[in-house]
């Protein structure tokens, strides 16, 4: 039948609260015919009354209708819970929730943790199952990020971090905080998180850790505004617990001490912690304009500014973001052009957090200020007017520190995406990416020394530049039954980094270097299948060789491949009609990915090293730059891990309740490991070596509820679990490689790899206690028997890793109120508190020449030793937690005026509360070992979100 | 290659050699090209001086949560000890280095780039001198492990080595050091810094006398005859015997005495080494003495005190004003019997930051002092001890040689031919050579070291001293030196 073509307009609001959306994708199905609608929801369509038409919008369920020849065509879209049909970036394109193969979760804006994010990465924070994001509490300071936990062990563990096509690098810059730090936030659209081998094999040598695929926000045709700001009001929640001025008066009179340091007590009650750490008051803005230039150019921008004090005093964190993205599209839109373009100043005043340790340590019975000192009227602990030895006043260290850094960078993309006219099923596109980074730091600071140098001016700057160019095909078809979907292509990246640094310009005997780190180049060429057939089985066949200038030519090279079948049983006629199971697919997958992610740029190449200016040899009466051959290893090549996972994805009661269930394991082999070699046959003792197996395992649990889904009322959460275990299968030799370096003793460590055990196993003394349960210092069980304590009767105990891990998000919308609070909790994490092991132990009382203070931990040890007691496993605790990060409650004004559109007003608290049984300060530390941690403030947050 | 180009690289190819005996690395006091130990500490006269003086009766380090030091000074180590691994890969290092050295100075290697007469000229020196640095490595791992991994130039880089027993080290360090003789430079005539044939002299003269601990045969009268060489040879002792272990030590009357040192300077060559160790580390808790030894008043908090038995050896009227006695007793009682009271035990002010005119270093931590690893003086001891053990060479010239060393110290006690015995012997190196890296030896080829006839405090692990077994003579391969290289062997006990 024909039916007349006709020009058809309508409008698309949301189904909950009748507002229009924007940029909802409509498609007459089986043609390439699109349109979008503007920011009112509006849309026009040339179609054919039966034709059918596709209304797709991310976050919202998918509609089919056909075209009745009414005008207007409105149309209601519903929030989909499930999210079957969301879009699910992938590497080098894209596919649906429900035709995915692998691994994948995604989090889009709707989603992300709520609070006060600074960086972008806490988005993400508890939000997906294997995913971990520690950050410190510094201002804007960088994160570390971890997927199943990493598979490497001297290699990188990071993630592959991907903006916008473009690899970043993990390595930060001198003057920035961390290497996501510069980017704000706000122009985030979504964070899509691969994780098993069928989903990352397409990124080949970088895809071991896992990928986070970051999309920023692009340019939408109809006009829109927004205005973010927040205000945060942060306190320190915790102390770390010691002496009072009078209770150290008390304890100094009651250990012995010499005369000459117990005349040394002062009069004064000072909390150096009190001192150090101040209230702060932080702001976010952000503005944001979306619209069509010139009626053409479907353009966003964004401007951002961020000022964050610090808890410790002095340090902040400002950064000011400027983004712009263009999206126009041309020649009936078989051409695509995407530009975004980033523009970031970062501005921070460092402050030491080591100085959190002096302030444990400094003399509480001490005042700050002293109007006769002669350091420039700070009290320090002086004889006759000479400095004594001993910790310094950490107020005036901090106070008379000017350590900046301030970094500019540039980062972006361009994407063409054109599809051929002749072919429409194929396109080709090509994204050029390019992020610098220029870091100035610039340190004047006063110490008080008895030093002839009592002050420090040394300037800095480095350079980081990464370009890459990615090109591919992409075919997609469908034959019958079998949709086709193709795709090939060639990845070519490269990374620079240079810069100087001028040593103490005060100090003659300090000397600025030059440097410049040899080019890192990756090159690379995939494919990629991916079948469906019968809208039910699903393939997915991924090969990539990628090369890199870090090995030999020889080496050079490696094959990475992965397959992943899928089946999704909900589709099939038992299943179709159930009311119960709405959506279940079984995966399978199995891959190989690389990792060559070393400190070394060119461990095989034969290198001489001049010493410096300090290590320079003499010979008669001249300095000679000594040169010494680097250690070598020509035969290095990539580490390989293995994953298999197999998951199921289910959706019941019509997607109310839907999520996945994933079990895999991993198998990293030939680890580029430092294992030892011969002594004598190389230029080390140790280098990095393929050598070593570790195997992860795991489990992973995520289910997203929709509670209550009404007009005026939905509540919903989501909960995930990842069960992990981590365990070295092989190591060099068999032998055990110590790690974990400690305060207390130079060179101290605490932690092992060892054969059969997790990575970074506690290696400790088994402490004896007495017959009233209270240890005896110095006394250890003799675990091998030979009447004698020494190394050989340390043990391995519990391991930094969480064996569990919990993370449930839950938010609440009633009318216009709305509510979301997130839990994270960690369960078999072990911490080395070498807060106290190092610290408190009575002769500590003795600070070099003058009084020092100590944890009143000493209290139920009554240790006296350090040396005696530091590798004592009585410091080993189980530091298991629940937190909630996160809760805040906001209002909606709507449809305020015809200008304003809406105002959500809101207010939370970040860091709300710690449950753990850890004694000290935060049970989250990095690496399991906790020596003064920069603290987490306890944060008050307000803002408000105008939409015009 | 390219950098052969420049014919001024092999001269900092061999100075790099040399540099692995004062560095730990490239890139200041705090890096280091070996692992498994702290940088700093990885240097080579530091594990040395741990392993041959704080094994023994002189030195407490009251810091015994640096890892490993409180196994070494109580002689309870293992083969996990990271400074037992320190001196192994640190001394096989410099043989990688030296093997390195000779490998791109082949004959046909220099043909190849065309090298030049004058280059081809020092090179002949350099070439000998790589070798005795070897030598000398092998003599400690002779010494010290008694085995060590055997690789020559010939082995090309990143194998599995063979390996030699104490023996064979034997054989090889006597061969290789008098085979090179005519290629060194005269002794005492090469420039500072460099090695030359007293060190070659110097060497051979140490593992005669130590014969019969490495390979049970007598060989004193070799060792007289290189004491002989030595003593011919032009060295002189210094006027002050403090001149020996002060800043200066490389331009003031030292310089004829001392025939081989680990180089240091406060600026150039910035080291965690004994003599920085020493230095820092003798500043006494209670005296905060810094600023007489020239670094910062505190030091090191008392990081370094001596032990009973050292101190007995000052007492008894004759050594009162003995300059070798730098002991600093006042307040302090002369026993250890908690090693972390920094308080007890005495305090020697023997090594120093300041020159001879008063001056006090660059650097306040860094010294400019460099560790005299072999001096004159221990060669007069060496020769009446090789007298006494029936090496030949005269009663009275053994007995000058004491007398030249007591007077220089002045000390008005000389001895007489009949006070010239074995006992007074290792009693007067101690008084000599204290905290030079000597005594582990002395003490093991007097028999002394093992077992219980000496018992000096905290030996075995208690206040007043056990006896040890016999195997700790020999320290272990460190466990991560034997699993890769598959040729080791444990030594006996470990």
């Amino acid at each position: 039948t024909f039916f007349g073509q006709s020009k058809v307009t309508g409008t698309v609001t949301d189904e909950a609260n009748a507002l229009p959306l924007p940029g909802v994708n409509i498609l007459v199905k089986g043609t390439t015919t699109g349109a979008s609608t503007d920011f009112d929801g509006k849309y026009s369509i040339t179609v054919n009354e039966g034709d059918v038409l596709v209304f797709s919008y991310l976050g919202y369920s998918k509609k089919e209708i056909i075209y009745n020849g009414l005008s207007p065509f409105n149309v209601t879209l519903s929030e989909d819970a499930g999210q079957l049909d969301e879009i699910v970036i992938i590497g080098y394109g894209t596919t649906t929730r429900k035709d995915a193969t692998g691994s994948v979760e995604s989090v889009t804006a709707k989603d992300f943790t709520k609070g006060n994010i600074v960086t972008p990465e806490n988005l993400l924070q508890g939000r997906v199952a294997g995913v971990t994001v520690n950050t410190s509490g510094a201002p804007g300071s960088g994160s570390e990020i971890k997927i199943r936990g990493g598979s490497s062990i001297n290699a990188s563990n990071n993630p592959l971090i991907v903006i916008d096509g473009l690899p970043i690098t993990n390595d930060n810059i001198g003057g920035s905080r961390g290497i996501l730090s510069s980017i704000n936030p706000n122009d985030i659209e979504s964070f899509t998180v691969l994780k098993d081998a069928s989903a990352t094999a397409i990124y080949g040598s970088r895809a071991s850790n896992g990928v986070i695929i970051i999309v920023t926000k692009k340019g939408k045709s109809g006009f829109s505004a927004d205005y973010d700001v927040q205000f945060t009001f942060g306190d320190i929640a915790d102390q770390i617990d010691v002496f009072s001025g009078d209770q150290f008066r008390t304890i100094v009179n009651s250990q012995n001490l010499p005369d000459s340091f117990t005349s040394q007590l002062g009069s004064a009650n000072t909390d150096w912690q009190d001192e150090i750490f101040r209230e702060t008051v932080s702001a976010m803005h952000n503005v944001t304009v979306r619209g069509s230039l010139f009626k053409a150019l479907p353009a966003r921008f964004s401007f951002g500014v961020t000022k964050q004090e610090g808890a410790l005093l002095t340090s902040q964190f400002d950064r000011r973001n400027l983004s712009v993205a263009l999206n126009p599209s041309m020649f009936d839109d078989h051409l695509k052009i995407s530009v975004n373009a980033n523009l970031s100043y970062e501005d921070n005043r460092f402050a030491d957090s080591g100085l959190i340790g002096a302030a444990l340590r400094y003399d509480p019975t001490q005042p700050v200020y002293d109007p006769t000192s002669p350091f420039n009227g700070f009290y320090q602990h002086t004889n006759g007017g000479t400095l004594l030895s001993g910790t310094t006043n950490p107020v005036a260290s901090l106070l008379q520190t000017n350590n900046l850094g301030d970094t500019e960078r540039f980062f972006g993309n361009i994407n063409f995406d054109y599809k051929f006219h002749f072919l429409p099923e194929l396109k080709a596109v090509l994204n050029l990416g390019f992020d610098e980074t220029s870091g100035w730091t610039n340190n004047n600071s006063v110490f008080a020394t008895t030093d002839d140098i009592s002050a420090n001016k040394s300037v800095g700057f480095q350079n980081r530049k990464n370009q890459s160019l990615d090109g591919f095909l992409n075919y997609k078809k469908t034959f019958g039954d079998i949709e086709a979907d193709l795709t090939t292509g060639y990845s070519y990246q490269r990374f620079t980094n240079d810069g100087f640094f001028s040593g103490n310009q005060l100090d003659p005997l300090s000397f600025g270097d030059t440097y410049a780190d040899p080019d890192i180049v990756l090159i690379g060429f995939f494919g990629r299948a991916n079948f469906k057939f019968l809208e039910k089985y699903l393939l997915t066949a991924t090969y990539r060789r990628d090369g890199t200038s870090r090995f030999s030519e020889d080496n050079r090279w490696g094959n990475f491949y992965a397959g992943a079948l899928a089946w999704q049983i909900s589709e099939e006629d038992f299943l179709k009609d159930s009311e119960t199971i709405s959506d279940l697919k079984l995966r399978v997958g199995y891959g190989v990915t690389g990792q060559q992610e070393i400190s070394q740029k060119d461990l095989f190449l034969s290198r001489y090293q001049g010493g410096n200016n300090n290590s320079l040899y003499q010979f008669g009466n001249t300095v000679i730059t000594s040169l010494i051959p680097s250690e070598i290893n020509p035969d290095l090549k990539w580490e390989e891990t293995k994953t298999l996972e197999v998951g199921i994805d289910y959706g019941l009661f019509d997607n109310k309740i839907s999520g996945s269930l994933n079990v895999f394991q991993k198998d990293s082999e030939d680890l580029l490991f430092d294992a030892p070699v011969p002594d004598g046959s190389n230029f080390s003792n140790r280098i990095i070596q393929n050598i070593g197996n570790l195997r992860i395992r795991g489990l992973e649990f995520t289910t997203n509820v929709d509670v209550i889904q009404k007009e005026d009322f939905s509540l919903n959460f989501n909960f995930n679990a990842t069960i992990l275990d981590r365990e070295i299968t092989e190591l060099a030799y068999g032998q055990d490689v110590t790690t974990g370096g400690i305060a207390g003793g130079t060179g101290n460590f605490i932690q092992l790899f060892r054969e059969g055990e997790a990575p970074n196993s506690f290696y400790v003394y088994k402490q004896l206690y007495d017959n009233q349960g209270n240890a005896i210092e110095g006394a250890y069980v003799d675990l091998n028997g030979d009447n004698i304590i020494n190394e050989e009767d340390r043990y391995l105990r519990a391991d930094p890793d969480a064996d569990i891990i919990l993370g449930f998000q839950t938010n609440l919308e009633y009318k216009n109120f709305d509510f979301a609070f997130n839990l994270r909790a960690n369960i078999g994490n072990y911490v080395y508190n070498n807060v106290d092991s190092a610290r408190a132990q009575y002769d500590l009382l003795q600070d070099n020449s003058v009084l020092g203070n100590i944890p009143t931990s000493v209290l139920d040890t009554n240790f006296q030793t350090t040396s005696d007691v530091i590798n004592s496993d009585i410091y080993l605790e189980n530091a298991s937690f629940l937190k909630m990060d996160n809760i805040t409650l906001g209002y909606t004004f709507k449809k305020l005026s015809n200008v304003i559109k809406s105002v959500r007003v809101w207010g939370g608290i970040q860091n709300v509360f710690t449950l753990t049984e850890y004694s000290g300060l935060d049970p989250e530390v990095f690496n399991g070992i906790d020596n003064t941690i920069y603290p987490r403030p306890r944060n008050i947050l307000v803002g408000a979100n105008i939409k015009f | 290659e390219d950098l052969f180009e420049n014919e001024g690289a092999y001269r900092q190819v061999i100075a790099g050699v040399y540099a692995n005996l004062a560095l730990t690395g490239t890139d200041g006091a705090g890096s280091s090209n070996i692992e498994g130990i702290d940088a700093g500490t990885s240097q080579f006269g530091r594990v040395l001086l741990y392993m041959q003086t704080l094994s023994a009766d002189q030195m407490i380090w009251s810091y015994e949560n640096d890892p490993g030091t409180r196994e070494i000074q109580r002689n309870i180590w293992t083969a996990q000890n990271p400074l037992i691994l320190g001196m192994y890969s640190r001394a096989h290092l410099t043989i990688a280095l030296a093997n390195n050295f000779l490998r791109e100075t082949t004959a046909d290697k220099l043909d190849s780039r065309g090298a030049s007469e004058s280059v081809r000229q020092d090179i002949v020196a350099y070439r000998a001198e790589a070798r005795l640095l070897r030598a000398l490595s092998y003599y400690y791992m002779m010494d010290l492990f008694g085995k060590a991994n055997f690789g020559t130039e010939a082995d090309a880089v990143n194998t599995v080595l063979p390996v030699a027993d104490r023996a064979q080290l034997f054989d090889f360090i006597e061969s290789e050091l008098i085979a090179i003789e005519a290629d060194l430079i005269p002794a005492g005539a090469n420039e500072y810094g460099r090695a030359d044939r007293g060190v070659a002299y110097m060497i051979l003269a140490k593992i005669y006398l130590n014969a019969e601990v490495y390979i049970g045969e007598n060989r004193y009268t070799d060792c007289m005859n290189y004491c002989q060489e030595l003593l011919n040879s032009g060295y002189t002792l210094a006027t002050n015997y403090k001149d020996n272990f002060i800043a200066d030590n490389n331009t003031n009357s030292a310089v004829n005495e001392i025939i081989f040192s680990i180089v240091s300077d406060g600026s150039t060559t910035q080291n965690y080494g004994p003599t920085t160790v020493m230095i820092n580390g003798s500043v006494g808790s209670l005296e905060v003495n810094g600023v007489e030894v020239g670094v910062v008043q505190n030091g090191w908090d008392g990081a370094l005190r001596v032990r009973k038995e050292f101190a007995e050896l000052w007492q008894g009227g004759n050594f009162g004003d003995d300059d070798r006695n730098t002991i600093i007793s006042a307040n302090r009682p002369i026993g250890i019997t908690d090693i972390a009271d920094r308080d007890t035990g005495y305090i020697i002010q023997k090594y120093s930051n300041v020159t001879s005119t008063g001056q006090a270093g660059v650097d306040q931590t860094f010294v400019d002092t460099d560790f005299p690893l072999f001096r004159l003086a221990d060669v007069n001891l060496m020769y009446a001890e090789a007298h006494l053990r029936g090496g030949g060479g005269s009663l009275d010239v053994a007995v000058q040689l004491i007398n030249d060393l007591r007077t220089r110290a002045n000390n008005p006690n000389l001895i007489s031919s009949t006070d010239l015995t074995l006992p007074f012997i290792i009693d007067e190196r101690a008084r000599e050579l204290h905290w030079e890296a000597h005594r582990r030896q002395d003490l093991i080829r007097f028999g002394l070291f093992t077992g219980g006839s000496y018992n000096w405090a905290w030996k075995g692990n208690g206040s007043n001293g056990i006896a040890i077994p016999n195997h700790f003579n020999l320290y272990p391969i460190p466990n991560s030196s034997m699993s890769s290289n598959p040729n080791l062997t444990q030594n006996p006990g470990y």
